[in-house]
């Protein structure tokens, strides 16, 4: 890009983040504000991070692991210890916003809540990433993906009409959804830093994230009175927008307006369906929806799903294929866009993660492999002490 | 509020920039959204509200903005167009190059805006603005299915499934909006905007970073993560009344927690343990162990004399992770999120109450300010004209000429 900056980093440049939080939803958020440039140090226990250990490895290390890890330094302390909380308190000194996951009560044991930080560093943004909130019956119940998507309703908007719920087999993605709304949050209360001087909390839940993911339901839902259920591959917002049978395979559409459904019923060359008053209007294509689909079926399927999908992308209608790993991971637009970043890593060899969600023009980003468990323990506590005997120094000056 | 007097103006259509402007709003940012004369189109998304003619979603997606609606000569509001984006923090737009370009305002496209070079100016596509398929249309659904989403659900011998929730359009709302804060963090520093591209493929290919990387090079092709597309559906556990999902496992080291033997003697399932399949955590029988397709009738068999509220207490009891699937009004309901506090009730344009969702993270600090009302196309074209100094003959010569769309009403 023309713009950007020499020697550019992302917008975070300059923050510091401890992280210590484990599985995915909280080690994304790290990974985020990493990806967007700031300096991120991933604190393990001893035992490890679970994800690890989650299948499948590649070269012994969980996928799991390093996909949630990335643009991150590690480093190992047991918070348990009075050591390694100390150290962790003076890390936090230095720090700009600090991230944990623990279950519900985890962190006012180990002493390291915002009550007891804050003090320490009252700049601090203290992000607190829990599954179902930190005040309610259920405050301490521990969570995870796939139990989100049950208890949210997200899985309960799955699944061929008329069965009961069938839960996102692409588990994690509730996980990475919290993550999202916690860097929206995160970078919010840093914002308000700059006005106030203060930092604060900031609490975000998976069941509060997993709400978010689903807005423009639950907007029909309070504003409507319509409950989720499963529906195919239609959504109850518009029509024609699902899959259907081309000769061949299946080509997956949507018609946002009723401009667009003049262009689709050119597009197959049906024109006397865009005067049909049975579908004139989005709300008369959604009422009509079985007489439309007994419609267009047929014609769909006597044409390969490529012809089809190139008449509707010259009339501007949305159509796409299906696609898997193996035809995106090398795929133009995918790699031209960056959605996918390829890490060499010096352990594990060459591994694919998504790439950044945002491209800035002049602080651009980019995902960079994690470091090694531990990699980064000593030297991050060597500077550590050189702080603390800076600060003896400036003191004993002073 | 920490937004107040950034001014943002949203040129987009559909969940993606308007979910972004709106938690903006939240945040104390003044938003206009400019529409074409046919309006966006999710205005005319099903169903509509209950004391309302308007869009549920439309509603719940441009609360607390005012729109400016273009007549069917755009070209003619130019000035206007311009003297806009001289004015505003930040610009968020679903519109390609082209397109901004026939409205006047192409410059916007470039990485720093030269009439403005502190606006902050977010362009969101289906599949990025880069690549052989930068122009081409797509939607949730197609983005779906493109980012291979809809191979995690249903079955290779039924008709493909989408995900219920708008994924691709409700993410990259989310990320839109933290490229914003991000963009004007930085202003900070340095006292310049950006451009910053998003897309909803990207979203959702970010979002599938755990599972690009189990697909990567797999040291054995084992585990959800590669096994979950070819998996049968997921349905959880039967009870004698709802499905269940639960498991034992860990979030620490490489062994996990305790509590299943506790929990299957407690509940009268002894002879599992005796069963060979089982091992003695849960952690290959439960979850998305990999034995849990083989053993999960064994379960069911017991399950199957217990309400879901019980085994659920149950398995609380003994630490493992559970909860029965519901459907999203029951979640509403539930006294866990009631306690959380998460709607709240705002007023919709005719003066009814009704509820929607506060802003989705909590701050000891900052007070996010739910903002209700969404207006009618074009409501606030003059006031908002006015503003930019377009006033009396000025703007009836931007209304005739088709510029600006005339009020239902005022032609």
């Amino acid at each position: 890009m023309a713009d950007k900056d020499q020697g550019a980093e992302g917008p975070l440049a300059g923050i510091r983040v401890l992280d210590v939080s484990i599985m995915a939803a909280g080690p994304w958020t790290g990974a985020l504000l990493g990806m967007l440039g700031a300096e991120v140090i991933k604190v393990e226990p001893p035992a490890g991070d679970g994800t690890r250990w989650v299948m499948p490895t590649q070269k012994g290390m969980g996928t799991n692991f390093i996909s949630m890890n990335v643009n991150k330094k590690n480093m190992t302390l047991d918070l348990k210890h009075e050591q390694g909380r100390a150290a962790a308190l003076a890390l936090l000194g230095t720090c700009d916003v600090f991230v944990q996951n623990f279950r519900g009560g985890v962190i006012e044991r180990l002493k390291l809540d915002y009550e007891s930080v804050r003090s320490v560093n009252p700049g601090l943004v203290y992000c607190s990433i829990s599954g179902f909130g930190e005040t309610g019956p259920l405050s301490r119940a521990g969570c995870a993906d796939p139990i989100m998507q049950a208890f949210s309703g997200f899985a309960r908007a799955n699944g061929a009409p008329g069965e009961g719920v069938e839960a996102f087999r692409f588990t994690g993605f509730i996980d990475l959804s919290t993550a999202a709304v916690a860097t929206e949050a995160i970078l919010a209360a840093l914002l308000n830093r700059e006005q106030t001087g203060a930092g604060q909390k900031v609490e975000v839940s998976m069941l509060e994230a997993a709400l978010e993911i689903q807005y423009t339901r639950i907007a029909e839902l309070l504003g409507a009175g319509l409950v989720p259920v499963p529906r195919g591959s239609t959504s109850p917002a518009l029509a024609p927008d699902r899959a259907y049978a081309a000769l061949d395979r299946y080509i997956f559409l949507t018609v946002h307006n009723d401009r667009e459904w003049g262009e689709f019923c050119a597009a197959i060359e049906h024109p006397a369906l865009a005067a049909d008053s049975r579908f004139l209007t989005n709300q008369s294509r959604v009422e009509n929806r079985e007489a439309l689909d007994a419609a267009i079926e047929p014609i769909l399927r006597a044409r390969p799903a490529i012809w089809w999908l190139r008449v509707l992308q010259r009339h501007s209608v949305a159509a796409g294929l299906a696609h898997d790993f193996e035809t995106f991971q090398h795929h133009a637009q995918i790699l031209d866009n960056e959605m996918i970043a390829r890490l060499d890593t010096p352990h594990w060899g060459e591994i694919s993660v998504g790439g950044v969600p945002w491209h800035f023009s002049r602080t651009p980003c980019a995902v960079r492999a994690p470091a090694t468990p531990g990699e980064n323990t000593e030297e991050i506590l060597a500077s550590l002490s050189d702080t603390a005997s800076a600060d003896r120094v400036g003191r004993n000056g002073a | 509020m920490v937004l107040k007097g950034v001014k943002v103006v949203e040129f987009a259509e559909g969940a993606a920039g308007p979910l972004a402007a709106t938690r903006l709003a939240d945040l104390g940012a003044a938003v206009i959204k400019i529409e074409t004369a046919e309006g966006d189109w999710m205005r005319r998304a099903v169903p509509a509200m209950s004391q309302d003619a308007m869009s549920a979603s439309f509603f719940h997606l441009n609360r607390g903005k005012r729109s400016l609606a273009l007549g069917h000569r755009p070209a003619e509001a130019v000035p206007l167009l311009r003297a806009l984006l001289a004015a505003a923090d930040v610009f968020i737009t679903d519109r390609d190059a082209d397109e901004l370009k026939r409205f006047g305002i192409g410059a916007v496209s470039d990485g720093v805006y030269a009439d403005n070079p502190r606006l902050v100016s977010v362009h969101v596509s289906p599949l990025g603005r880069k690549g052989p398929m930068a122009r081409q249309r797509g939607s949730e659904l197609t983005v779906q299915a493109m980012a291979g989403y809809t191979r995690y659900l249903g079955t290779q011998e039924q008709p493909p499934l989408r995900l219920g929730a708008d994924v691709a359009s409700t993410g990259t709302g989310i990320f839109a909006a933290q490229a914003v804060l991000a963009a004007l963090y930085r202003r900070n520093r340095d006292g310049r905007g950006q451009r910053v591209d998003l897309s909803l493929l990207n979203s959702l290919l970010s979002m599938k970073s755990i599972h690009l990387a189990a697909q990567s090079d797999p040291d054995v092709y084992s585990g959800p993560r590669v096994g979950g597309a070819n998996n049968p559906p997921e349905r959880g556990w039967k009870t004698a009344d709802k499905p269940i999902f639960f498991a034992f496992g860990g979030s620490v080291g490489a062994e996990g927690r305790a509590g299943w033997v506790d929990f299957v003697k407690e509940a009268g399932f002894s002879r599992l343990l005796d069963d060979p399949r089982f091992d003695k955590t849960g952690r290959t029988t439960t979850g998305h162990g990999i034995r849990v397709h083989e053993v999960r009738e064994e379960y069911e068999k017991e399950f199957a004399r217990f309400p879901s509220e019980a085994l659920v207490s149950l398995i609380r009891k003994h630490a493992g992770n559970v909860a029965a699937y519901m459907s999203a009004d029951e979640t509403m309901a539930h006294p866990q999120t009631a306690a959380l506090g998460i709607v709240n009730e705002v007023e919709t344009r005719e003066g009814h109450k009704t509820r929607v969702r506060a802003f989705p993270a909590r701050f000891s600090r900052l007070k996010p300010q739910t903002k209700g009302r969404a207006p009618d196309l074009g409501e606030q074209t003059e006031a908002i004209a006015a503003e930019a100094g377009i006033t009396g003959p000025a703007f009836r010569k931007m209304v005739e000429s088709g510029g600006l769309l005339p009020r239902a009403g005022d032609a």
